[in-house]
């Protein structure tokens, strides 16, 4: 079974827990958890482009990604329930640890944006995370997300994922660098599967939390 | 205040076959069975606008490296009708077809497009050229010889192009609200709803899409559920891959001089209000496909395959019939559907000006 096949399968389990009950603290922890270590993660990459030229095309783009992922922590933050459980924290740190080994966000905090391999992969990462990590898909369609604080604020961080993920589609089809249409590909795929692993990891313990 | 969403019923899609995958199957958060006449009567949103947690296994069929999930009903060896989706759809909507079509002794296929529903999602590009090859790859793996092509907006220029380039696997087509050639009308509602959704948000787009697909009867029977359909639909699709089903059009050039190499029997449908394909796209369509009728489906819009179902597929197993009868004249007249689906006939000359929305009288 492929990891896409596992996520499917743990996504149609949590789909039917949350038909029946609104997330507890604990699976709110864990997102919270999950997610602001995704966006702190981006932030820090992206505090370097306080770094770039204003006149280099990008910037103004990214600048205002790296303001959206400061919003994002603290304003799920304020809508979570917090889980009074020390588990959740010490696993959900466990995890965390894991997605800055397997993402490897570090090789992407060091030295500055350029046209290259390595910005490429950045915007293949950034792509993978704001397109594969979705809640709101896992709450029934009838369910009114902005009854709920916690589901209001997922609703409206994944609405924004979708804007700004034009960024990365942008610069991912049309960025001059030297890579072939098939090692782009195949760039993508591969930090889609790492994204995909670690989202399935998350997913799991929300699960069976 | 939460609502339960288990299945208490099945919509019959078979065991894999080449390929199981789990998916979620979408069904009525009821659990109530079809029934054609709450549709026809657009009383009720197609139960397939929802969402449950059922897992059961769909076949998948590969293409290059990516799959392609479809689904396939009926006996082998009949007559196969197969259904292309539009641009934000999948095969969940077209069900409604396979219950009435199948038991009257027709096979159908619905398939999810590159980049739709559970179907791969490239994220650098989908190739609109691909599709007819994507559709043929699919008949080949199901080893279906020939077979009636259906499709509606998106996939309706798949059908043409379908027509087009495989001639000897067609044994009628049927474009639904389409077109091959876009006037700067229908290029600019393109690009509204391509900002509208990169600008604002995948739901608004389908929001966009709403008046342009449904007549205000239905928008005001079903709102209550539109927002749960708004949800669905986001949440069923992704939004980089529906944008590179939009940009794969970026380059579109029309191909109305091709549909002279089109000679198979072709029904052209379109809803008598349709503003974002209008009348002027299937007055081309007629005049150059040589074999084809217009049939105007009334008091509908856009998106008339959802708003009467059951209308629909009258016209189209009607269509059928004749064509395999070898009744079928392909004459280029044009006709107007029935509004009434017990209706003794299916369909009748339309005698006034139908390129006009003033009710001019030919002369």
């Amino acid at each position: 079974m492929t990891i896409m096949m596992k996520l499917e399968e743990v996504k149609n389990k949590l789909a039917a827990q949350f038909a029946q009950n609104l997330p507890t603290s604990e699976q709110e922890t864990r997102i919270c958890l999950f997610l602001q270590n995704i966006h702190s993660a981006n932030a820090a990459i992206l505090a370097k482009i306080e770094f770039q030229q204003l006149a280099w095309q990008p910037y103004l783009y990214l600048h205002e990604q790296l303001y959206k992922n400061a919003e994002f922590i603290t304003l799920l933050g304020k809508a979570t329930k917090w889980t009074m459980n020390p588990l959740v924290y010490m696993e959900a740190t466990q995890l965390n640890l894991m997605f800055w080994q397997k993402a490897r966000f570090s090789q992407h905090i060091l030295g500055f944006f350029q046209v290259n391999q390595q910005f490429y992969e950045y915007l293949a990462l950034s792509h993978a995370l704001w397109s594969v990590i979705r809640f709101v898909p896992l709450f029934p369609p009838s369910l009114d997300l902005h009854q709920n604080p916690f589901l209001s604020t997922l609703n409206q961080i994944e609405e924004e994922n979708g804007r700004q993920i034009q960024v990365q589609i942008r610069l991912l089809k049309d960025m001059p660098v030297s890579l072939s249409v098939s090692q782009k590909e195949e760039l993508l795929e591969k930090e889609r599967i790492v994204v995909s692993e670690v989202f399935y990891s998350l997913l799991t313990q929300v699960a069976f939390s | 205040m939460q609502q339960s969403f288990l299945p208490r019923s099945g919509l019959g899609i078979k065991p894999g076959v080449s390929n199981p995958r789990f998916c979620r199957l979408l069904s009525c958060p009821d659990g109530t069975q079809e029934n054609l006449a709450f549709y026809q009567r657009g009383l009720l949103l197609p139960r397939e606008f929802f969402l449950i947690d059922k897992e059961i296994t769909v076949p998948f069929c590969k293409y290059r490296s990516y799959e392609i999930n479809y689904d396939i009903q009926g006996n082998p060896g009949t007559p196969v009708i197969v259904f292309i989706n539009g641009l934000t759809q999948r095969i969940q909507h077209w069900a409604v077809y396979m219950k009435y079509l199948v038991p009257q002794g027709y096979r159908v296929l619905t398939y999810d497009l590159l980049g739709q529903g559970k179907s791969a999602k490239p994220v650098l590009d989908v190739n609109f050229e691909e599709n007819a090859e994507v559709l043929k790859t699919l008949l080949d793996h199901l080893s279906i010889e020939k077979a009636y092509i259906t499709g509606i907006s998106f996939g309706g220029v798949i059908v043409l192009h379908f027509g087009i380039r495989y001639p000897e696997r067609v044994k009628g087509l049927v474009p639904m609200s389409t077109f091959s050639e876009m006037d700067a009308q229908t290029a600019q509602i393109g690009c509204n709803l391509y900002e509208g959704m990169t600008r604002v948000g995948f739901e608004y787009m389908v929001r966009l899409l709403i008046p342009l697909n449904f007549s205000a009867n239905w928008i005001a029977k079903n709102e209550p559920q539109l927002a749960a359909m708004q949800r669905t639909s986001a949440a069923t699709n992704d939004l980089y891959a529906i944008q590179n089903l939009m940009e794969s059009l970026r380059n579109f050039k029309g191909f109305t001089a091709e549909l002279k190499k089109i000679n198979a029997p072709t029904l052209i449908l379109n809803g008598e209000f349709d503003a974002f394909t209008p009348r002027s796209c299937h007055e081309i369509l007629r005049k150059n496909i040589v074999h084809s009728r217009l049939m105007l489906m009334q008091k509908v819009y856009h998106a008339f395959t959802l708003e009467i179902p059951e209308i629909t597929a009258r016209v189209l197993l009607h269509f059928v019939k004749e064509v395999e009868s070898g009744q079928w004249q392909g004459d280029q007249t044009v006709w107007i559907a029935s509004d009434d689906p017990k209706s003794e006939v299916v369909a009748f000359p339309c005698e006034g000006d139908h390129t006009r929305a003033i009710p001019l009288i030919k002369k």
